[in-house]
């Protein structure tokens, strides 16, 4: 999952930006608003975090820019000053939720799961496709309800896959989306993932649930099947 | 701002005092009527004697010239004979003198006992009458006599004889009052009618430049009450001289109430980032750092500060009721702008919100209050609820007060909140859930601002989808 991190204080932007990769997203900063959307233009993000008091360009102006430059993903406000005139301007100009300062990490973290499930079309913080589950609350993953132990890596590739199950998910959109940028694309990483991820999801290979379009990329094979209520 | 520094509204206010309410002075049309009529009946007044008087002035003189005309036309016939013998002509001047009793009467007498009347005078008594010498002539009147008042001419001759001896006789021609006094009352009754015309046209002509002189004073007043109800922003600037004195340090008064206003909320909100980012720092980066015996006190002292510093924030932010609103702010915008808000952030929840605003809802006040009242009472409604919010907003008019009464209710199907759990939910800085942001604060917002505003929050159960019930109601001002 990579994440847009635009944050005029130095101190609050390299802390999240330290988090945020230790939970395994890839994090990009950018210190005002127009290296936010300079960079919110040129990378395929899953999700910007902005804050709204920012040097050179407001957040609010960031944020509308960014929607008519036809981003579609979802944007995260941060604010100070916490009032409903910012955070109604900030929504109505295509955010989709805010986020009050000082807040807690783990409510940030919480929130960008569910922007990002959401803006995938999954409503439920389970994404369930036949047996296969994948909890992204507690980052976990059950096959048939038998729990499947999976590295970090493992599982952000299968929840990008996931999130985009049935659509075509090409190599080099996992990598972007997976590593930070000096990971090296030539090598056959993902492939020895993907090999990995399979041989643990479906040891009796009858469920194939990862299709290989060849030349391409990938495709979650089982259909969603949104998961009961927990 | 705390509502008891808010300015007192112009409004006049009930006073629940024992003692009778003082007199109010006249009003200022009242005054000028006043004593304008007591000038005008003064001078009309005096205008209808005097033009009386010199009418009967010139009435008396008028008759007098007539009875003298009398006087002369029966001297002139009047002939001595032989022996001094007084011969009265048989021609009379005016046929009144024919007709007894007709009220005009002429009687000569003589020094020898000589007595003459006209036909007129038969059987009265004419006793008052004395001789004058001749060539004096006296008019007199009115006496009192048996025949009535009477107006009078006397006059003393002295007739030659043509023997040489002279005949000394005295004529008298009279006339009573009532035929003088018919035509003056017609002249007296004509002056009244005509000066009280004019009397009754100059008042009303007088109330109407009364009216048109105050006009400027009534705009006064009706601009006032409506930059007060929020539908001008100052009085205008087209005023008699006398006035624009008071006006202009009215306008300079709402401008620097304003701006005050405008100062404070921005120094707050600069304070309120200026505090937050640091804390968010702290936080961030103790949350993140690893295990240590610091971490749990200073995040609990952490929380503690944000929660002062956003409480004590909102609080000082909230203006209460001005006397003067920048504009009445519609409602009915403003809640679909934060109902489609809280759609987009509880997108996944799929709440249905439903209103009942009515057309005209307005709030009188700042539009960060009625933001902030609605907002947390909405974002509330939308957390709690499972999958129904309803957002009621009625206005309640008052007679004689400028701006009506506002109720507005937000209600949920959720839990709800148990009787007994009400109490403390609406304690300041009571936190229902932790997890869930800001959710103590926002409702002791609400109750700031509902207290600066004057009015009252109730917390009960939904009739219809059985969740929370939060109901406000603000007075009308």
């Amino acid at each position: 999952m990579r994440i847009l991190l635009v944050e005029d204080e130095a101190p609050l932007r390299e802390t999240l930006a330290a988090r945020l990769k230790r939970d395994g997203f890839a994090v990009d900063a950018a210190q005002d608003g127009e290296e936010g959307l300079y960079m919110g233009r040129e990378v395929p993000f899953d999700l910007a975090i902005i804050d709204l008091g920012l040097p050179k360009m407001s957040g609010m102006d960031l944020i509308k820019a960014l929607r008519e430059a036809g981003q579609r993903y979802p944007i995260l406000i941060l604010t100070a000053r916490g009032g409903w005139q910012d955070k109604v301007e900030g929504l109505k100009h295509g955010a989709d939720d805010y986020l009050v300062k000082p807040f807690h990490v783990e409510e940030l973290l919480a929130r960008i799961n569910a922007l990002v499930r959401r803006a995938s079309g999954w409503s439920k913080p389970v994404l369930a496709c036949g047996p296969i589950k994948l909890d992204t609350t507690a980052q976990t993953v059950t096959v048939e309800g038998k729990p499947v132990d999976l590295t970090s890596y493992e599982y952000k590739v299968l929840e990008y896959l996931m999130l985009h199950a049935g659509e075509l998910v090409s190599k080099a959109d996992l990598t972007e989306h997976i590593y930070q940028q000096d990971f090296d694309r030539d090598s056959n990483v993902l492939e020895v993932f993907i090999g990995r991820l399979r041989r643990k999801l479906d040891p009796e290979g009858n469920l194939k649930p990862i299709e290989t379009v060849r030349g391409r990329g990938y495709r979650f094979a089982i259909p969603r099947s949104e998961a009961e209520d927990e | 701002m705390d509502a008891d520094t808010a300015l007192p509204s112009l409004a006049a206010k009930p006073k629940t005092s024992d003692s009778p309410p003082p007199r109010r002075p006249f009003s200022l049309a009242a005054r000028a009527a006043l004593a304008t009529g007591f000038v005008l009946a003064a001078f009309l007044g005096v205008v209808g004697l005097t033009i009386m008087r010199t009418t009967a002035d010139g009435a008396r003189k008028e008759l007098q010239d007539r009875l003298q005309n009398f006087v002369v036309a029966y001297l002139a016939s009047t002939e001595v004979g032989r022996a001094g013998k007084v011969l009265m002509p048989d021609t009379q001047p005016d046929p009144s003198f024919l007709r007894p009793g007709s009220g005009l009467y002429a009687v000569v007498i003589g020094d020898d006992g000589f007595k003459w009347h006209s036909p007129s005078a038969m059987l009265r008594d004419f006793d008052f009458m004395h001789p004058l010498p001749p060539g004096v002539g006296q008019f007199v009147g009115p006496v009192d006599t048996r025949m009535g008042r009477l107006y009078y001419y006397i006059f003393g001759v002295s007739l030659d004889t043509s023997e040489k001896k002279s005949v000394h006789l005295t004529f008298m021609v009279a006339q009573t009052e009532d035929q003088i006094e018919g035509s003056n009352a017609v002249a007296r009754r004509s002056v009244v009618f005509w000066l009280a015309s004019l009397g009754v046209m100059l008042i009303l002509l007088q109330l109407l430049l009364l009216r048109w002189s105050l006009t400027p004073l009534r705009k006064v007043a009706n601009e006032m009450s409506r930059v007060e109800r929020g539908e001008r922003e100052h009085l205008g600037d087209q005023y008699p001289q006398e006035l624009t004195g008071l006006t202009e340090r009215i306008n300079a008064f709402i401008a620097s109430e304003r701006e005050q206003r405008v100062r404070t909320r921005n120094t707050l909100a600069d304070l309120a980032h200026s505090l937050k980012t640091p804390l968010a720092v702290i936080r961030s980066s103790l949350e993140s750092a690893g295990e240590s015996g610091l971490r749990e006190p200073v995040l609990e002292q952490v929380r503690k500060m944000d929660e002062l510093v956003a409480y004590q924030l909102a609080r000082a932010a909230t203006s209460g009721r001005q006397t003067f609103a920048t504009t009445a702010i519609p409602i009915a915008g403003h809640a679909e702008d934060l109902v489609q808000s809280l759609e987009k952030v509880y997108a996944a929840k799929n709440v249905l919100c439903e209103f009942d605003i009515d057309d005209n809802a307005a709030f009188y006040g700042e539009q960060g209050d009625l933001l902030e009242l609605m907002g947390n009472l909405l974002e509330n409604a939308f957390k709690w609820a499972s999958h129904r919010v309803l957002l009621v907003v009625k206005m309640r008019p008052v007679a004689g007060r400028q701006r009506p009464g506002l109720w507005l209710s937000v209600e949920d199907d959720g839990p709800g909140i148990d009787d007994d759990k009400i109490e403390s939910v609406l304690q300041r800085g009571v936190r229902g859930d932790e997890r869930v942001q800001g959710h103590g604060i926002g409702l002791s917002i609400v109750q700031d601002i509902i207290r600066a505003y004057g009015g009252e929050l109730v917390v009960d159960r939904s009739p219809e989808f059985n969740g929370a019930r939060f109901s406000v109601k603000l007075p009308p001002g």
